[in-house]
């Protein structure tokens, strides 16, 4: 290494000599002695300690990246479960929903069931009433035929009741009543 | 007084009276045909049954209907009745009275209804009828009532023999 630098000083000369901000010789050595012991120091001293923070560093970040993952990981498993528990809150809101609507149409079913029923008694009351007041006024009418013939019957005996038709009449009771 | 006391006593007394007068079977009948006469005008009921009216007035009032045709014991028995304020009870009086007499000649009343009067004959064969079919001694009371219609109806105390054709159509409208 040595020789490399005195060859680079050689050079320097050849150079210097034709370039005047060249620096001399010497002053090119004690620089890279100078450098090298410097270069030496960091590596020995500095070096650990940097290479130990980068490490650390490395570390650091390693473990953040596997903290993020764990929380990645955490988070896509909540996700998961979330998605999961909507699922199932979804599935479970279809049930009631369904449940619900199969109460309603039970109801509704009982309720129609029950109207229908309601009808079909008012129905047949209705028919029993319209055939009583048929029966009553089959009756009245009866009735009435019956007044209005005898009435008209009495205005008939009246009017050929004579005089010889009452005296038969009351002969006819004496005898009957005279023969019992 | 219980009303069928009263209604005894008064018969009783038109009895007594009508027999001493000696005229027991004129005021029997006379009397019986006012009866029905009475119960059968409600116009006639009301007025000589209104205590609100005065007694003479009343009194006037049979003194008007019986008049010339009726003895003066008759008129004078009904006006009495009348005039004591019991002419609501006066049929019932009378037909006590009529029965009274009837039982003293061991007979019972037969009231007879007829549309049209009877004639003696009728009425002597009519009580033999009677007679027979009750096995009473009837005397027989003639109200002509033209509701009957035709035939007779004869009521001797609860026994009634309806011949009327008023009775034959009431059967006939209820086999209707």
């Amino acid at each position: 290494m040595l020789g490399t630098l005195l060859l680079a000083a050689k050079a320097v000369e050849d150079v210097k000599a034709k370039n005047p901000i060249l620096p001399e010789g010497k002053e090119i050595l004690w620089a890279s002695i100078a450098f090298v012991i410097v270069l030496s120091l960091l590596a020995w001293k500095a070096w650990p300690a940097v290479k130990a923070g980068l490490k650390a560093r490395q570390d650091r970040i390693a473990g953040d990246l596997a903290k993020a993952e764990e929380a990645r990981v955490e988070a896509e498993s909540s996700l998961e479960d979330y998605r999961r528990q909507l699922a199932d809150a979804r599935t479970e809101a279809a049930g009631i929903i369904e449940a619900a609507r199969q109460d309603a149409e039970h109801v509704r079913q009982e309720r129609i069931a029950a109207i229908d029923g309601e009808i079909a008694e008012l129905r047949a009351r209705a028919a029993e009433d319209i055939r009583l007041a048929t029966e009553r006024a089959m009756s009245d009418l009866s009735t009435r035929v019956a007044v209005l013939s005898i009435e008209l019957a009495e205005k008939v005996v009246e009017h050929n009741l004579d005089h010889d038709t009452q005296i038969a009449l009351i002969e006819n009771y004496i005898n009957q009543v005279g023969s019992n | 007084m219980p009303e069928s006391s009263r209604i005894e006593a008064y018969a009783n007394a038109l009895l007594e009276v009508a027999r001493v007068e000696g005229h027991l079977a004129e005021v029997e009948d006379e009397l019986f045909r006012f009866a029905r006469t009475f119960e059968g005008n409600d116009e006639l009921r009301m007025a000589l049954s209104d205590r609100a009216l005065p007694a003479d007035r009343r009194v006037a009032v049979v003194e008007e209907l019986l008049g010339e045709k009726a003895l003066q014991t008759s008129m004078a028995l009904a006006s009495f009745v009348v005039s004591s304020g019991r002419a609501d009870e006066f049929s019932q009086i009378v037909d006590r009275f009529v029965e009274l007499a009837a039982a003293e000649r061991k007979q019972a009343i037969a009231e007879v209804r007829s549309a049209i009067p009877l004639d003696a004959g009728q009425i002597d064969r009519l009580r033999e009828a009677l007679n027979r079919a009750t096995d009473k001694n009837v005397e027989v009371k003639v109200i002509v009532d033209p509701s009957v219609m035709g035939g007779i109806v004869a009521t001797i105390g609860d026994i009634v023999i309806d011949g009327s054709v008023r009775h034959r159509l009431e059967q006939l409208k209820e086999q209707i």
